[in-house]
């Protein structure tokens, strides 16, 4: 596990300096083969230098899951990066030195077993985003996203940070496995709130979801694929871990509240989304339901049953990444992300259109795609602990979604294209590829569960 | 060996092939794939043993453990005549397109194939979950059918269509993992039977029952959830018309048949104000057709009548009514599938849609009026046609169960007389007016598909009795469930 972090950062530091050499074209592969060498070492449990950071990171069970996950995604998404660099961008090198550290910013999140360790890789991974959402520095829209993104990340580092130190100030421990001794004391209850609306604020749930589509909507597309599945997924991540290790301690009035933030999420973020005519802003407000449906798997979590979250993260990141990609394509040829760019794109590009049209249902939920697996799954542990109401409300805003889903299926497949696009062979193969697992998670889903157990 | 999971693969495999391939030789392959399912249906038929074994030719795939969900498809006496009228639907609706020339890709061939897997497996489903799975899966390609393939109106249309029936899905979902989940857990759900002999605690089932109704009266439709059905059917291509009309509209009164005894204890008090309901669209839907100018609108209200006449007869859970449902889902099937074909062949060579446009057809091509004829003749219900022996079963059921409730379905067969034979001498008779003096003869594949259609309309209606016990083991099937 060490030996994953430190080649992720060894290598972040060396695709940096790459960018002074004239070959441009070694950077991607580079940058690939380091992604795919740190996720070798985690799969072969590599145990070198395991000794450092001994006991501030966990390396068994879920954050190994989880680890596994968010490199599968750096991974994916590292090839469409070159697409930049064949536009011309100069920096290639400093956007892939910056992904491998979010990366590893990432993984700490979801390892980290100590808050020191935690809030370092919300650091990381942070301070990474906000220059990336700043990457197309000659748009006014991607600065603009940059610190927007700044001012709203730091302002969640503080809360994070006071709720950590408050809970330091009560236990005296760093640990994020807190003694129980100390529940009941009210500087307790505060320091959860802060803790957790820090991290309701980084995963962008209804209602500390203001900077998300803007945000989302400025930066240049592919890192905002980045940040939809990434960054959501090691936040999700970390706030899972940390309920998971203080199973018993944590006080009672949280479930209540996730349990408000998930309904404004579902319900709001399915009423922003449904007016959206951009579909950069929808796909936004899409990543914050979706995200309400993850944590919705969290309120009735057992020990030992957190496969059903871990599957909705595949599906998830998935379908998302497939979406922003497709959108990244689409916005490069039209020069525009509005709803109308797609219109008639099935006649200019089927493989695109194909690829969207399966994550996109697969989002909303249609059978035979890991999206209807996934959302079968979360339902099916919140039916079984009795929150029938909250399944029903669930259900009706998975309608509310099929709408605007829809509404871009609809406008694809409708219209004629002004003129087709080709897109290399690669790119299109990749996509493909990712499509057939969207399917094949939903067809064989057991497998795919059996790896997460 | 035979199973019945052949029928989905069949098509699934050709529509596969069928995607990637050519304009000229797309049609063949969706040919051969129909003409092969019906065959191998007709032999499935040939050696199934009703008698003794309930279900044939089953194969249960455990599907995800976590869920104890299974996907279980076999043939059972409920399946049977939905999965006939289904192939051979299929059939006449390919070789219909066929005749469009090379109008249609492979795309549109490769969608026909797997809206056809769907509604298989949808029939032959023999659990809640491999049955929602179906109900669902079968949505998508006719969705893209018609979005692809439809009028200039399609995307809208198309929309409400997919909003309503989705949101039936979604009820049907929630209904579905609830029953898997407060099911004793050492039983596994394999089958139907597991299922109806796990009584559902009656405080739930008034709920549950609210979500499957929803779901199927959107699919069917029945009043007053109705509103997507005349706008879609007036968008979409006629020969996946053929389809939706005929098969995709009896998903809905199929999943009465195979849920309406599950809630039998709470919820049968409430069959007595569902039924008025259904016969109220029947009545309210006929008057609708009776006024519509467009064909495809009155075949599409003439539809819904029927629709809700077998939905009331299957609600009121009688050997009568189930037998009469299923044989009315065939019957029906097989007319409209025909109605709708020789809308197409008129609209082709017309270009035009409205009943004023028309008249004086059988002066111009009376062996076209004749096929007309006889397929009116079985919408209307007239005795020695496959209309009337399920129609007569249905009256009957509803009638026993009430008979107030009776005279108000009879009336349906008077407005349906009214409508059916105005829309026939509207066309037919009168002076041969401009667009039907260039309606010529017909082709040889349309006499065929006719042909075929009436045969089977007139020996169905002579010799019903074979296939309407069908739903008789149907019911003796659920009648030996306990705790009725």
């Amino acid at each position: 596990m060490m030996m994953t972090f430190i080649l992720l950062s060894i290598a972040g530091l060396l695709v940096m300096f790459l960018g002074f050499v004239k070959q441009r074209n070694l950077i991607m592969p580079f940058a690939l083969f380091a992604g795919v060498g740190a996720l070798f070492c985690l799969l072969t449990q590599q145990t070198a230098w395991n000794y450092f950071l001994t006991g501030m990171v966990d390396l068994q069970g879920t954050p190994k899951v989880l680890s596994i996950l968010l490199l599968l995604n750096g991974v994916a998404l590292i090839p469409f990066l070159q697409h930049y660099a064949q536009r011309g961008e100069e920096e290639i090198a400093d956007f892939m030195g910056l992904v491998m550290f979010s990366l590893l910013g990432g993984l700490l999140m979801v390892t980290a077993a100590n808050y020191i360790i935690l809030f370092i890789g919300v650091e990381i991974l942070s301070i990474a985003m906000y220059i990336l959402a700043g990457a197309d520095r000659r748009k006014i829209r991607s600065n603009e996203a940059s610190l927007k993104y700044f001012i709203s990340g730091s302002f969640t580092s503080a809360i994070l940070l006071f709720g950590i130190g408050l809970l330091y100030a009560v236990n005296g421990s760093l640990a994020i496995a807190q003694p129980i001794e100390a529940s009941g004391s009210a500087l307790l209850q505060i320091a959860y709130l802060f803790l957790f609306t820090g991290f309701a604020l980084k995963i962008a749930i209804v209602p500390f979801h203001f900077w998300a589509p803007d945000v989302y909507e400025g930066t240049p597309t592919l890192f905002t694929a980045l940040m939809v599945s990434l960054v959501k997924i090691a936040s999700i991540g970390a706030f899972l871990r940390v309920i998971q290790l203080n199973a018993d301690g944590l006080p009672g009035w949280l479930n209540a509240y996730f349990m408000l933030l998930i309904l404004a999420t579902l319900i709001l973020g399915n009423l922003f989304a449904m007016k959206q005519q951009n579909v950069k802003r929808l796909m936004a407000y899409s990543g914050i339901v979706q995200a309400g449906f993850i944590l919705m798997g969290f309120i009735s979590m057992k020990p030992g049953e957190e496969w059903p979250v871990l599957f909705y993260f595949i599906a998830y990141a998935l379908s998302s990444v497939v979406a922003f990609v497709v959108i990244h394509f689409v916005e490069e040829q039209s020069g525009s992300d509005s709803l109308e760019s797609f219109t008639g794109l099935y006649k200019s590009n089927p493989v695109l259109t194909i690829a969207m049209t399966v994550s996109l249902i697969s989002l909303a939920g249609a059978p035979f795609t890991s999206g209807f697996v996934a959302k079968l799954f979360v339902l099916n542990q919140v039916v079984s602990s009795g929150y029938t109401a909250l399944v029903v409300v669930a259900v009706l805003c998975t309608l509310m979604s099929m709408y605007y889903y829809y509404k871009i299926i609809n406008a694809m497949f409708s219209g004629s294209a002004d003129q087709p696009f080709r897109l290399p062979y690669g790119y299109s193969l990749l996509l493909i590829v990712f499509t057939l697992l969207t399917l094949a998670t939903g067809v064989v889903p057991d497998y795919f569960v059996s790896l997460l157990k | 060996m035979m199973l019945g999971i052949y029928l989905i693969i069949i098509p699934l495999v050709f529509s596969v092939i069928a995607f990637f391939s050519s304009r000229r030789v797309a049609p063949f392959i969706a040919l051969i794939s129909s003409i092969t399912s019906l065959f191998y249906f007709l032999l499935l038929l040939g050696s199934y043993q009703v008698v003794e074994h309930y279900l044939s030719f089953n194969t249960s795939i455990p599907w995800i453990q976590a869920l104890r969900a299974h996907l279980h498809f076999g043939l059972d006496g409920a399946a049977v005549l939905p999965l006939f009228m289904t192939q051979l639907v299929i059939c006449l609706s390919v070789l219909a397109t066929l005749l469009k020339g090379n109008e249609r890709d492979g795309k549109y061939y490769g969608l026909i194939g797997l809206a056809h897997a769907g509604f298989n497996g949808f029939f032959m489903a023999q659990n809640p979950v491999s049955f929602y799975v179906f109900f669902e899966a079968a949505l998508i390609p006719v969705y893209f059918l018609v979005l692809r393939f439809g009028g200039p109106e399609r995307r809208k249309a198309v929309f409400k269509f997919f909003l309503y029936t989705v949101f039936g899905g979604l009820l049907m979902l929630a209904a579905v993992l609830f029953l898997q989940f407060n099911m004793h857990s050492y039983l596994s759900l394999q089958t139907w039977e597991d299922f109806y002999k796990n009584r559902i605690a009656v405080p739930y089932q008034l709920w549950l029952f609210a979500a499957f109704f929803i779901a199927f009266a959107i699919k069917s439709p029945i009043f007053p959830f109705h509103t997507w059905q005349a706008e879609l059917y007036s968008q979409s291509d006629r020969p996946s018309l053929m389809i939706i009309a005929a098969i995709m509209s009896k998903m809905g009164v199929f999943g009465f048949v195979r849920f309406n005894f599950v809630f039998i204890e709470s919820v049968f008090r409430v069959y007595y104000y569902l039924i008025p309901l259904c016969l109220v669209g029947v009545v309210y839907a006929a008057l609708i057709a009776w006024r519509q100018k467009d064909m495809v609108r009155l075949l599409a209200y003439s539809s819904m009548s029927h629709m809700g006449l077998i939905a009331a007869g299957v609600l009121t859970s009688t050997n009568l009514g189930i037998q009469g449902g299923l044989f009315s889902m065939l019957a029906h099937g097989l007319v409209a599938a025909g109605l709708f074909f020789a809308l197409d062949v008129m609209e082709r060579r017309t270009g035009q849609a409205s009943l004023d446009k028309f008249s004086g057809l059988a002066r111009v091509n009376p062996r076209f009026a004749a096929y007309f004829f006889i397929l009116v003749l079985s919408a209307i219900g007239l005795p020695l046609t496959c209309g009337f022996i399920g129609e007569f079963y249905l009256l009957w059921a509803i009638t026993e169960y009430e008979p107030y409730f009776g005279l108000l379905g009879g009336l349906t067969l008077i407005i349906g007389a009214a409508y059916m034979l105005r829309f026939y001498q509207k066309t037919m008779f009168g002076p041969v007016t401009g667009n039907a003096s260039g309606f010529g003869s017909l082709g040889l594949s349309e006499d065929y598909i006719f042909i075929v259609l009436a045969i089977l309309i007139l020996v169905l209606g002579f010799f019903p009795a074979s296939w309407i016990g069908f739903g008789q083991y149907v019911f003796e099937f659920m009648n030996f469930i306990p705790s009725k």
